[in-house]
């Protein structure tokens, strides 16, 4: 057995002796790594604003793709490792899939000389200036909370600033969908003639969604609007409302654009979609590594990219339409 | 011969009672569920809400087809002393399946219900396929069900993933949506439109939508016909015999001739297959192929088995068990969303059920023996 | 109540051996059994009595010898081609499925099915199976409270009787019994007994595994002992007593000094 690990040994040795050098580049081509979250549009979106802004940079650019295939540190955090082993990493653009249990592993990829840029995701607080988290360049991204805040607005708008609404979340513990849940909140109580009637937790199953959904529905005869917190919420909820023959009576609104929703707003199930920018983020993280590399020093620490709101009045308007997460295959 | 069951008819009695007791228990704690629910529904609400409606009992129904499907062959499983915990990757990976396939001919020219049919068929084979495997290297090579199940759910669930990206598929032809959610009949009480139509709604004014109310919805009749045909099955055929026979004593199957292997193939393949079902039926519903629609419903499916009074060693078992396992629990969630019960609570209360329905199990078992225990 | 030896025998072993590794469990046995024959098989723990019945039944299969079964060589792979051929080995409780009433374990395996549906499909024939099971079980003299039971709830006897029914049912050549009384109350030990004479009558041969002596003496026609996997005595129960067989148990007496090879 001692001789087989040693053969492994060695021969990972020569490997690696006759792989780096490949790698090592000149010196004027910088090393940007990609790593999102997970397999998604939202994702696939971004990795197009990054390679977008590379091209439009014309500097002479590698960049390093890997995603995890689940959500979570476990994969993500393996190759975030074997990307900065690489050794000729300058920047890395991640969507860290923790705020707490992230930190650590970016802190190493930072302490090899790797600078860090948030995408959508955050470490710590998300405060790189303030907060317990400092070394990230930046954090370019949407604020959820605002986001909520901007579905209960556009959902007052739509019903007259009066009436019921219903929240159908995913499952508490999820800083995204909770600081969506509570933005929502907050905007709902800028209206004195709005109340919210309930939240449920849908575990992020349609099937849950929309049984829960037909019960507040008989519970409150009088339901103006549903805020679902992500995409199969606000489906589930859209067909609860379809099967007891309530669409278009009852606002259904979805955080998140995927060309799925937007398929499900064609077909009357959803009635608004909060888009984030996905496409801004990859972009913009791009730009300020590259801003970065230039010398420039004053790389704003936190760059919010906002929303658009979706609704069938815009949807077929360019200038809205391209928010949606859709990609090419 | 009859010296000992004979001795003691004080004790015979006794043992009858409880017998019975534990088989109808579920029914009377359904009833008892409703009663409960309907009146204090009616008196949270000072009388505005009813829970007794035509829509309500149309909304619980819909809620249990994907359930009560994974739950079919769930009950031939574990009726045979097996599990199956790969059914909720698989109804999954169905579900992406047919969305795939029905798109691409939709969008390749084939006529869309045909589309629609065709990939709903090749969702539930393909889920079949994974059943078929499930069942030789549980049978053949005798690796225990609970570990190659386990592993299977893996491999679903990576090959789903795979095949959808990862992602929800949507682009399906609209008419899938017909499929997922028109009903057999249309009830309209009250307005100039109030009576009963077959097939299609009439149209409604605004103000009037409430009025409209969906009865046996597609799904809930695709799933009826396939409890029918389980009950009959299980209850009425010789493979249902032996599926009760393999799990009361392998051994003694396999001596009386049974081909056991073969069976438990079977077994597995129809689990699978229902779980294919459920997640065809669930691209319907959602107009999307979603490769996570069936792992959240995996427990509560075995749950309803269980609760429905299989035994998990085995032996014994109805599928109308099932069906008011799943009928509990969801009139349960609707009932506490009703009552605007804390949603955490609804999860400590089904739990609570669950572990009812095994005590209950397990002292019947202690009373009348099992085996020459 | 003939115990007629000279018919030619249903089953006949020739100089079955029967090795695991280095061990011989069976060393060179002959035995016959004729129709109408009941005979006691007896030896300590180890003599190779249970090795021996399960090279008749199909579970091992002997190294060495030839078993002739209704006249012709046999050979029987699995246990069901020795069930197949109509040899039936009754084992306490293994043969039954507890969770399923008579009827369904008599006809275990082989149901009996109706047509339904206007011949669509066939379902179970649950009374036809209920009252045949009844038929064959009565005949044998038993008397079984509640046919649609679990045979859970039966008394031990009762379900030892209901597998040597099923075993008549299916018209079994001959039957093997491995400790048929073992873990049964005095009254239905006795029953079993009497089923056992009941098969005799029937002129179905039957062998019969027991420890207790004074069972095989009640029943049997002939005692074959062994001992060290050899066959050291084949009596007429008239012609000896349980302290002679006794004496051949533990080794202390030996007809067949010859198979006694080194």
């Amino acid at each position: 057995m001692k001789k087989l690990g040693l053969l492994a040994f060695v021969i990972i040795l020569i490997l690696s002796v006759s792989v780096v050098p490949a790698f090592s580049q000149d010196d004027d081509t910088i090393v940007i790594g990609f790593l999102p979250g997970v397999v998604d549009p939202f994702y696939q979106l971004m990795e197009i604003g990054v390679n977008q802004a590379i091209a439009d940079s014309g500097l002479n650019i590698e960049l390093v793709v890997q995603i995890p295939e689940s959500f979570s540190p476990t994969t993500q955090t393996p190759l975030l490792d074997a990307m900065v082993a690489r050794g000729d990493l300058d920047y890395l653009i991640v969507a860290a899939t923790d705020k707490e249990q992230m930190v650590a592993p970016l802190q190493l990829a930072h302490d090899a000389g790797v600078e860090i840029i948030s995408v959508d995701t955050f470490i710590g607080d998300g405060d790189y200036v303030n907060g317990p988290i400092t070394f990230p360049l930046s954090y370019i991204g949407s604020d959820n909370a605002e986001g909520g805040r901007i579905a209960a607005r556009a959902l007052a708008a739509n019903v007259g600033e009066e009436g019921k609404v219903y929240v159908q979340n995913v499952n508490p513990g999820i800083s995204t969908t909770d600081q969506r849940e509570e933005g929502f909140r907050e905007g709902i109580a800028e209206f004195p003639n709005m109340e919210i009637v309930g939240v449920d937790y849908n575990e992020d199953n349609e099937n849950l969604s929309v049984q829960q959904t037909a019960a507040v529905l008989e519970r409150e005869a009088d339901l103006v609007g549903i805020f679902g917190t992500n995409v199969f919420s606000a489906n589930g909820a859209g067909i609860a409302v379809g099967n007891a023959g309530l669409s278009g009576a009852i606002d259904v609104i979805a955080f998140d654009a995927t060309s799925f929703a937007a398929e499900q707003m064609r077909a009357g199930v959803v009635s608004m979609m909060i888009a984030q920018k996905p496409f801004d983020m990859g972009y913009l993280a791009v730009e300020m590594a590259l801003a970065h590399n230039a010398g420039v020093t004053s790389v704003p620490k936190r760059i919010p990219t906002g929303y658009a709101v979706i609704t069938m009045d815009n949807i077929d308007d360019p200038a809205i339409a391209r928010f949606i997460y859709e990609v090419g295959e | 011969m009859s010296v000992n069951v004979n001795q003691g008819g004080e004790k015979s009695r006794y043992r009858q009672l409880i017998l019975t007791l534990s088989r109808v228990w579920a029914w009377v704690f359904l009833a008892i569920l409703i009663v409960f629910f309907t009146t204090s529904v009616n008196f949270s609400t000072d009388g505005s809400v009813n829970f007794l409606t035509v829509r309500t009992s149309q909304n619980i129904l819909i809620a249990i087809t994907p359930v009560l499907l994974m739950g079919l062959g769930q009950t031939f499983v574990i009726i045979s002393a097996g599990i199956d915990l790969s059914v909720g990757w698989v109804m999954g990976l169905s579900s992406v399946v047919t969305a795939l396939a029905a798109r691409d001919l939709a969008a390749g020219g084939t006529e869309p219900y045909l589309a629609i049919f065709i990939g709903m068929v090749l969702g539930v084979v393909v889920a079949a396929i994974f059943g078929v495997i499930n069942g030789v290297i549980i049978a053949k090579l005798k690796v225990p069900p609970f570990i190659v199940t386990l592993g299977m759910s893996f491999i679903a669930r990576g090959t789903a993933l795979l095949v959808g990206g990862g992602m929800t598929i949507g682009g399906l032809p609209p008419e899938f949506r017909n499929v997922g959610n028109e009903a057999l009949f249309y009830l309209v009480s009250g307005g100039e439109k109030a009576g009963l139509y077959f097939l299609s709604a009439p149209e409604l004014s605004r103000e009037s939508l409430r009025s409209l109310d969906r009865i046996f919805s597609w799904p809930v009749v695709i799933t009826t016909i396939f409890v029918a045909m389980a009950m009959f099955l299980l209850h009425r055929t010789r493979f249902g015999r032996h599926t009760l026979a393999i799990g009361g004593n392998a051994e003694a199957s396999l001596r009386a001739g049974i081909p056991v292997d073969r069976h438990t193939i079977l077994l597995y393949t129809m689990s699978a297959a229902t779980a294919g079902i459920a997640g065809a039926l669930h691209t319907a519903r959602f107009s999307g192929g979603d490769a996570r629609a069936g792992d959240p419903l995996l427990l509560g499916s075995i749950a309803a088995v269980i609760i429905g009074g299989v035994s998990l060693f085995g032996g014994s078992g109805t599928i109308i068990g099932t069906v008011i396992g799943a009928l509990i629990i969801a009139v349960l969630q609707t009932g506490l969303v009703m009552l605007s019960v804390d949603p955490f609570w609804q999860f400590v209360v089904v739990g609570v059920v669950v572990i009812l329905a095994v005590l209950i199990d397990q002292s019947r078992d202690l009373i009348i023996g099992r085996g020459d225990a | 109540m003939a115990t007629n030896g000279h018919t030619d025998p249903v089953l006949s072993l020739r100089n079955i051996v029967k090795r695991f590794g280095g061990l011989t469990a069976v060393k060179d046995v002959d035995l016959d059994v004729s129709g109408g024959e009941v005979v006691g098989l007896v030896g300590d723990n180890g003599a190779g009595k249970s090795t021996l019945i399960k090279c008749i039944s199909g579970v091992y299969h002997p190294e060495e010898g030839q078993i002739i079964f209704q006249g012709k060589a046999a050979h029987f792979p699995r246990p069901i081609d020795a069930r197949d051929a109509g040899i039936e080995t009754i084992y306490q409780d293994l043969a039954l499925a507890g969770n399923l009433n008579v009827g369904a374990n008599i006809f275990l395996g082989r149901e009996v099915r109706k047509s339904s549906l206007g011949g669509l499909i066939k379902t179970l024939n649950n009374k036809y199976m209920t009252n045949e099971a009844k038929k064959v079980v009565e005949s044998l003299d038993i008397h079984l409270p509640n046919y649609e039971q679990q045979i859970n709830n039966l008394s031990g006897g009762q379900r030892q009787s209901v597998a040597i029914a099923r075993a008549v049912y299916w018209d079994a050549k001959m039957m093997i019994m491995d400790e048929p009384t073992n873990n049964l109350g005095v009254p239905e030990q006795r029953k079993v007994l009497e089923i056992i004479r009941t098969l005799r009558e029937r002129r179905v041969p039957v062998i019969l595994i027991s420890h207790t002596l004074p069972d095989v003496f009640e029943v049997a026609d002939r005692i074959v002992i062994m001992h060290r996997g050899r066959k050291v005595a084949d009596k007429r129960v008239a012609e000896t007593n349980s302290q002679e067989v006794v004496q051949y148990m533990v080794g202390a007496l030996d007809d067949f000094p010859e198979t006694r090879s080194a």
